[in-house]
């Protein structure tokens, strides 16, 4: 009897599984094409990367072991310094320039009453334009001779030409201004749309107690959006500071190495280098993966807290 | 059919689609036995753009199957490009014939990316026409890995319209020669002054700036790089030398003022500026005409000239193009690619080079392409193929000759010039971090060029020389 109901217990527990399978089968079957391409251009390429990364590579065939040798010739390029500092340059001038302009225009378009649709459809145009065709767009805009755009329009004014992306200390605010340009349609509409969810409600008490637009804003908006301000930051960070076709079109790194990024030192020694620094590729690659590893987790910690203050 | 069921078969049809996708990419570039016993081959450069230059190469493959029945020539797209070169390599997905430069032959070889050809052709009897200086630039103890089919030096290329504003040309449309770099500076000004327009226009970004930085110190008496007694190569251009030189690209922006106002410039961006009619002229190699066809320059508006002389040598540097057999192709297909290139790249002037020698001097001429530039030979003795190539050249010629006449004299006879191979190891490290130096004098007025030079020495020796393992 004993065993029977043992049997019994069993069988049952099988069939639960099987019928647990049987349901899930259509999900298993649906992830089966992403599963394979994040396995082939996700997965596999992160974990041969971080391998091959302790080896000596002849183009992109695998050589010998060579220990930590790849991270050594990284790390004592002296050109790794200036470039991880070029880098976070790059993240700090985004976040000077490029942080505060989607949520203005967000709380504007919030707050307009007329052409309101119209205006968030024009605003979101750069956004469907392809990258590159809008990089050396930016590229004419800032051509440093008479025929750049914004040096015809310094000449109107009576101004001298000025030499935009040539110049050193102008060359990384200058991508970054493009990229703020291309990217802020995205950000402006996750604010928007985070705007949207405040109780109107709260408006309208804010707006009885004499509260102006400004005002609203700061007191009213900014409180309920805390949350999707914080994830736009660290999104941002993590965004900026893989910054790779940016520098590679519209600089090429220069002058003398004023503008290049980790991200784009990376493809210079995978692709650039005669095949010669594809391990340096590879351990320069887990560096930044490092890097962004920290980054994602306080990014996954700070998203749970947003979800979790939201419900 | 249920809603559930269309799911199901459709997701099972993405997964097998993306799975046959996934392994497509794993077959073979190369080719191998066909079904009838022929051997096949792939050649590279194939157009994809339906045309005069595709349609040659179709009629080119029909004689040759025809002539050689043992073999089947399989078309593939893929044009040389450094980015693509190594992983394509590295998955035994290159042609078996394809196209590259001097510039990265070395380092092709010493990755093994390149079939040994020697015994093939000693076997063809192509191997002692070679002009051994040239072989030796694509050959590893005493084997040869690539098949050298076009060599250049490189010259001084201007715009006839400017040049003729100037007053440098003579009345028969040969320009006057600059024989040293101070008078191409002088030159330049000429031509600013007259025109308007840059005199001259250097390169800086992409390693194009450190390639044509290097025979300008050559001349100024630069020794980049030497080995030392233990086999260790040592980095030498921390000199006076290599001080001057750089000057003088400083000059070129802020003492003569004749260089255009962007000073971030590679390759494309460099020959644009020449070809829009930007520039009066520019360091070029004797091929350069082909970066042209796209712009406004017509044939007519162009010419090239002779490499001036620098302080200390006269010297210019040897560039030129090869075709290499890929590393995967065995005994067979070498054979049936050395036949191939042969139809196009042969000492003797067979019928078959005779009648693919005239498809391309049409296809070029149909292009717009300035034709009257001779480049070197790859041959160590009077070859008739070249003597056909240039009777050609004289017939079909789309501008006046005296434009490139200095230049086609130049590479004749050479003169006291010397001919320089590229830098033997990490020339693209070097073009790079040269690159640099010459971003730094154009952008700022203040550059000290001794401290440039001095650092650039310094990170080439620590970053690539002291690294260096093969």
């Amino acid at each position: 009897m004993r065993l029977k109901d043992h049997n019994t217990v069993k069988l049952k527990k099988r069939m639960k599984v099987t019928s647990r399978f049987r349901n899930n089968v259509d999900a298993w079957i649906l992830l089966i094409p992403a599963v394979i391409v994040l396995y082939l251009m996700i997965w596999r390429p992160t974990v041969l990367g971080t391998v091959w990364s302790f080896f000596k590579m002849r183009g992109y065939s695998i050589g010998e072991f060579c220990g930590l040798d790849n991270y050594r010739m990284v790390i004592t390029h002296t050109q790794f310094l200036p470039t991880l500092w070029n880098t976070v340059k790059y993240v700090l001038w985004s976040l000077v320039l490029g942080y505060l302009p989607p949520l203005l225009l967000a709380v504007i378009i919030n707050e307009m009453v007329h052409f309101n649709n119209g205006f968030r459809s024009i605003i979101y145009l750069p956004a469907v334009i392809p990258g590159i065709a809008a990089m050396l767009m930016w590229s004419y805009v800032y051509y440093p001779d008479q025929t750049g755009l914004l040096n015809v329009i310094l000449m109107k004014l009576g101004l001298e030409p000025y030499t935009w992306l040539t110049n050193p200390n102008f060359a990384i605010p200058g991508i970054v201004i493009y990229c703020t340009w291309k990217a802020f349609p995205g950000t402006m509409l996750l604010y928007y749309a985070s705007i949207q969810s405040v109780s109107t409600e709260l408006y309208e008490a804010a707006i009885i107690d004499g509260a102006g637009m400004l005002n609203r804003a700061w007191n009213v908006t900014r409180p309920q959006i805390a949350g999707t301000l914080l994830l736009c930051l660290v999104n941002q960070i993590i965004a900026v500071f893989q910054i790779m076709q940016e520098p590679l079109a519209m600089t090429g790194g220069g002058p003398n190495g004023a503008s290049i990024s980790l991200g784009y030192q990376l493809y210079k020694y995978g692709f650039a280098s005669g095949g010669k620094a594809t391990g340096q590729a590879m351990a320069l690659g887990v560096i930044i993966f490092l890097i962004l590893l920290v980054l994602t987790i306080f990014y996954f910690r700070l998203n749970k807290k947003v979800e979790d203050n939201a419900y | 059919m249920g809603n559930k069921t269309f799911l199901k078969i459709m997701s099972v049809a993405a997964a097998i689609t993306m799975m046959c996708g996934a392994l497509s990419g794993c077959g073979g570039g190369n080719g191998t036995a066909s079904k009838d016993g022929k051997t096949q081959f792939s050649v590279g450069d194939w157009p994809t753009k339906d045309g005069t230059e595709k349609e040659n190469l179709e009629a080119k493959k029909m004689r040759f199957e025809e002539a050689n029945p043992d073999f089947e020539v399989i078309p593939n797209n893929w044009i040389f490009d450094l980015q693509s070169f190594y992983p394509k390599a590295a998955g035994g997905q290159l042609p078996t014939v394809y196209r590259t430069h001097f510039t990265e032959v070395s380092q092709i070889i010493a990755s093994g990316y390149s079939a040994d050809i020697t015994d093939q052709l000693k076997k063809e009897g192509l191997y002692d026409k070679f002009n051994p200086a040239v072989l030796d630039l694509v050959s590893e103890d005493g084997r040869v890995y690539a098949f050298p089919y076009e060599t250049y030096a490189l010259g001084i290329g201007f715009n006839v319209d400017l040049m003729e504003a100037s007053g440098l040309m003579e009345a028969d449309g040969t320009p006057k020669q600059p024989k040293d770099w101070y008078e191409v500076a002088d030159f330049a000004v000429k031509i600013k002054e007259a025109t308007g327009k840059p005199g001259f226009v250097f390169p800086s970004s992409g390693n194009f700036g450190g390639w044509m930085f290097t025979p300008v110190a050559w001349s100024f008496g630069v020794d980049f790089m030497d080995k030392d007694e233990d086999g260790k190569w040592k980095a030498t251009f921390n000199s006076p030398e290599a001080v001057e030189a750089l000057q003088f690209i400083k000059d070129l922006k802020w003492k003569y003022d004749v260089l255009p106002s962007n000073t971030l410039m590679g390759g494309a961006e460099y020959y644009k500026e020449f070809g829009i009619g930007n520039a009066g002229m520019l360091l070029a190699a004797g091929d350069f005409t082909k970066n042209l066809p796209e712009y406004a320059i017509e044939p007519e508006q162009i010419g090239i000239m002779a490499m001036p002389a620098g302080p200390k040598k006269h010297v210019t540097l040897m560039g030129g193009a090869v075709q290499s057999v890929s590393d995967k192709a065995d005994e067979k297909q070498i054979e049936g690619a050395l036949k191939w290139i042969e139809t196009t790249y042969s000492p003797d002037a067979t019928d078959e080079y005779k009648t693919n020698t005239e498809a391309d001097l049409a296809r070029r001429l149909e292009n717009n392409e300035l034709i009257t530039v001779k480049s070197m030979s790859v041959w160590n003795t009077d070859s008739e193929a070249v003597k056909f190539l240039h009777s050609k050249i004289d017939e079909m010629a789309n501008a006046n000759p005296n434009h490139v006449k200095l230049y086609n004299d130049f590479v004749t006879d050479l003169g006291d010039c010397v001919l320089q191979p590229e830098e033997p190891v990490c020339a693209q490290e070097l073009y790079s971090i040269l690159d640099g130096c010459i971003q730094e004098v154009l952008t700022s007025k203040d550059a000290d060029c001794a401290v440039l030079i001095e650092k650039a020495c310094s990170d080439f020796q620590v970053n690539y020389l002291d690294n260096l393992d093969y």
